[in-house]
């Protein structure tokens, strides 16, 4: 078989079982495999929400078509009931695990059931060990990466959980090949629920390719492209993607302070610039990489990876943070312990601001760089106030009676674009399937960076067709799987002829942008059966009805109600926000 | 509005590559896409003329090279040289650069035998005339063009990509409704997707030179699948020359010029209130 190594186990851990999960060509055609066919997976498995940390839940660990072919494409895809929000959740994280899984023999491995101990799953040569994890339980995810490979080979991929995820903090991240993470969502705590410490991957097994000559010149083309895109060949690999902190604060819409400001003064202290010049050690990429948008750095008395954009906002600009050891240190620290750094850092902000309004005793100031990392390590825990912030914003700000302080969509924090200031972003964030998420839909993309076209930042009109466009695109990305950064210096062309060289199948444009759509509508009906409706599809007041009085974004509020029902009728789905049976009986779902 | 399809928008495509740092691998890898995608040529600096064409031998892509590049304020001799060797070694188009300071200055005689020269020296080649409209007032790009053609150039172009700004609608639309409908408009310079490039279409432009082509090309795969919205219109001042107007890298009067136009424009208030 091209493309797919025709195989996915599932693995209970309760039962002390195995079997295969049996994928018709067909299935795969309509869903590719990573977050796609890892979304149809858990929907026939799990059809009725249950809790996402239930024995019965199950978690899936997808690859794609495209894994371990070209390059980015070392990563994986987590997909299941995220216990943080509700919704379905995919997370996806880079390194060179998805390889190895792949290159173990599998297009995917399910996680069912609860172990009665520790453990950790062993996947090579096409079979998956259940082995004894209680030695390594409590280990930071460095420390076990390492015990694990001792415990299975020095050439293993490993992807494991920290103290989070073994305290199901609910949005415990899921780490790999030391600091890459599956980060948003809580994968890492189902993980934890299900007792299962980690997963090493050995890889061995090529993936056929159909057209070996075809394939070479794509993947040449896509050489030339990446080069040339100034993105992707020059931006990223320089100063990684906190190139965006001086892109963003120039546009006015850098959070600041839990996004009551869309300027932060010292931005450029904490700027790639910055870390460039300052903390930087060297460049590193995930597999087959030739971007290398990492970070490897080094601090007076610590080295680690990070930070990136993201992780450079939540810890700086959104606490009104302006050390960038400080933020560092706490990224390392998230990395270690297995958390998010955007809800992290979100979720602190909002405890900020809950003090500030005196709505909460504990004392969060803004500014406080110095106690940053011990509110970190405390979450991970569950010590003290640590176990109130390990509930996320949402949580934390209904328990203290200002829920629109927590700056979240469907539970999950926004992340570093206010959406006054791009109202495609407004509305890619209002009707994410996972939440308040950038990467469902990157309207920066075309908003602020112009690719593949410029569009007013500020115009509601076209931005429905756009917004849905650019999610179905990116749900087939996280479908083949690939980097999204291919994005920039690759269309939807160049994917589907990338597809037709490694399976053989010829996927037109139209094809894969169907694709996608299903992905979408069936993302959509899951978090329907699950209670999300139309009146979720929305954001905090703040974004409503606060204007900034300074900055590019000034006298701006998001205008979601220009946006929504368009959405919805470019989608198919009905003024409720469901897919219509029309719609549904097009897709095939 | 004009109907565009692949086919059509690749042959509008000079495949350009003009940094003065880019060396031959830079040249193969643009011949290569040249070669892939189909484009009308590629446009690089004449040192690299043979080398180009012998890459793309029989591909039926062409050669297009500069001359005067980028300044234009060489001597006639030079630039009628710098042209018969670029055909010698195999270009098939030459994009020579007015002497913008003769023209400023009014000797008009001298920019049209400058230009005659080149044309004379290209024999079969086809003649582009840079004006380099950044630093040119909307009055002089009209002479620009008429002595072009009375020199007998059969494309005008925009810009070299080096000046204060590139092609913007404005001039082109100014450049069309000059030289009438049997010349060339070349847009050249700043055009880096798919809307950029179709915008200038829309204002007259018949060639284009740019260096994001393959991105241009795949903006318009995207472009189908939601034609209004791609195209929704934005604050013109994202696309006007008079709100680009630099002193620092304009001619003093050139800058008032475009400044004033700018002030009286009744887009301003709404660009600098929500936009600047």
């Amino acid at each position: 078989m091209n493309g797919w190594m025709g195989r996915i186990v599932m693995v209970d851990l309760g039962g002390h079982s195995q079997k295969e999960i049996p994928v018709d060509g067909e299935t795969r055609r309509r869903f590719l495999g990573g977050r796609g066919l890892g979304t149809k997976l858990y929907s026939d498995l799990c059809p009725v929400p249950i809790d996402p940390f239930a024995a019965a839940n199950a978690l899936l660990f997808m690859t794609g078509p495209l894994t371990g072919t070209v390059m980015t494409s070392g990563r994986y895809e987590v997909v299941s009931r995220s216990p943080l929000t509700g919704t379905i959740c995919d997370s996806s994280s880079g390194g060179s695990f998805g390889a190895a899984l792949k290159g173990a023999g599998l297009d995917g491995l399910v996680v069912t059931g609860r172990a009665e101990r520790p453990v950790y799953l062993y996947v090579h040569d096409g079979i998956v060990e259940v082995r004894d994890a209680s030695a390594i339980w409590g280990l930071d995810t460095q420390k076990t990466q390492k015990a694990v490979q001792e415990l299975t080979s020095a050439k293993a991929s490993v992807a494991c959980i920290g103290p989070a995820g073994e305290n199901r903090v609910l949005f415990a991240a899921i780490m790999n090949d030391k600091d890459r993470a599956a980060g948003r969502g809580g994968m890492g705590a189902i993980m934890g629920a299900k007792n299962l410490k980690a997963i090493a991957a050995l890889g061995g097994q090529a993936t056929a390719i159909a057209d070996a000559d075809g394939y070479k010149a794509m993947a040449a083309r896509l050489d030339r492209a990446v080069d040339k895109n100034p993105v992707t060949g020059k931006s990223l690999q320089v100063l990684g993607t906190s190139v965006l902190v001086n892109v963003i604060n120039a546009h006015g819409m850098f959070p600041t302070r839990n996004f009551r400001g869309g300027v932060f003064n010292d931005a450029e202290g904490t700027s790639g610039e910055k870390i460039a010049e300052s903390l930087l050690q060297r460049q590193s990429a995930c597999y087959k990489c030739p971007i290398g948008c990492g970070r490897t750095t080094r601090t007076k008395s610590r080295n680690g990876e990070g930070p990136e954009y993201e992780t450079v906002w939540a810890f700086g600009a959104h606490l009104g943070i302006s050390d960038l050891t400080a933020i560092t240190e706490a990224n390392y620290a998230c990395n270690e312990l297995g958390l998010d750094t955007i809800t992290m850092g979100s979720t602190i902000g909002c405890a900020m601001e809950l003090h500030e309004s005196g709505a909460l005793k504990e004392t969060m100031l803004w500014g406080d760089a110095a106690r940053l990392a011990g509110w970190v390590e405390d979450t991970a825990y569950g010590r003290g106030f640590g176990a109130e912030l390990a509930l996320g914003s949402k949580r934390l700000a209904a328990k203290y009676g200002r829920p629109e302080l927590a700056m979240q969509v469907k539970g999950m924090e926004i992340p570093a674009y206010d959406p006054r200031g791009a109202q495609g972003m407004a509305l890619s964030y209002a009707t994410s399937s996972r939440g308040g998420c950038h990467m469902r839909g990157y309207m920066i993309m075309p908003e602020i960076l112009g690719h593949p076209v410029f569009l007013d930042r500020f115009v509601t009109a076209g931005k429905p067709e756009i917004v849905a466009l650019i999610q179905d695109i990116s749900a087939v990305v996280d479908s083949a799987v690939l980097c999204r950064f291919l994005q920039f210096a690759m269309g939807i062309s160049t994917l589907s002829e990338m597809l037709r060289t490694v399976t053989g199948l010829d996927f037109g444009d139209e094809e894969l942008l169907a694709i996608g759509r299903r992905i979408y509508t069936l993302e959509r009906l899951y978090n329907n059966r699950a209670g999300f409706t139309r009146s979720d599809d929305t954001l905090p007041p703040r974004f409503f009805n606060e204007e900034f009085q300074t900055g590019s974004s000034r006298h701006r509020v998001v205008r979601l109600d220009e946006m929504l029902d368009g959405y919805y009728a470019v989608r198919g789905w009905d003024t409720q926000g469901s897919p219509t049976k029309a719609t549904l009986a097009a897709l095939g779902l | 509005m004009i109907h565009l399809d692949r086919e059509t928008l690749v042959k509008m495509i000079d495949h350009t590559e003009l940094s003065s740092h880019s060396g031959e691998k830079k040249i193969a890898n643009l011949c290569s896409e040249a070669r892939s995608f189909g484009f009308y040529t590629v446009c690089i600096n004449g040192g690299y003329t043979r080398y180009a064409s012998e890459k793309l031998q029989g591909s039926g892509v062409l050669v297009c090279a500069v001359v005067g590049f980028p300044l234009g304020a060489g001597t006639r001799s030079a630039k009628a040289y710098e042209a018969r060797e670029a055909v010698a070694n195999g270009a098939a188009e030459i994009d020579m650069v007015l002497n913008v300071g003769a023209l400023r200055d009014g000797k008009l005689d001298a920019v049209r035998d400058d230009i005659r020269a080149v044309v004379e020296a290209s024999g079969p080649a086809l003649v582009k005339v840079i004006l380099e409209t950044c630093f040119l007032t909307d009055e002089e790009i009209v002479v620009g063009c008429e002595l072009s053609v009375a020199a007998g150039a059969k494309f005008v172009k925009t810009s070299t990509g080096f000046g204060a700004f590139g092609a913007f609608p404005a001039h082109v639309r100014l450049m069309r409704q000059t030289v009438g409908p049997e010349i060339g408009v070349k847009a050249s310079g700043g055009i880096r997707n798919f809307k950029d490039a179709w915008r200038l279409i829309q204002a007259g432009a018949s060639r284009l030179g740019v260096s994001a082509s393959v991105a241009i090309v795949e903006g318009l795969s995207l472009y189908k699948f939601a034609p209004a919205a791609w195209l929704e219109e934005e604050i013109p001042c994202h696309f006007c020359p008079s709100r680009f107007a630099n002193l620092d890298k304009q001619p003093k009067a050139v800058y008032a010029y475009y400044k004033k136009k700018c002030l009286a424009c009744p887009h301003l208030e709404t660009f600098n209130k929500f936009y600047e």
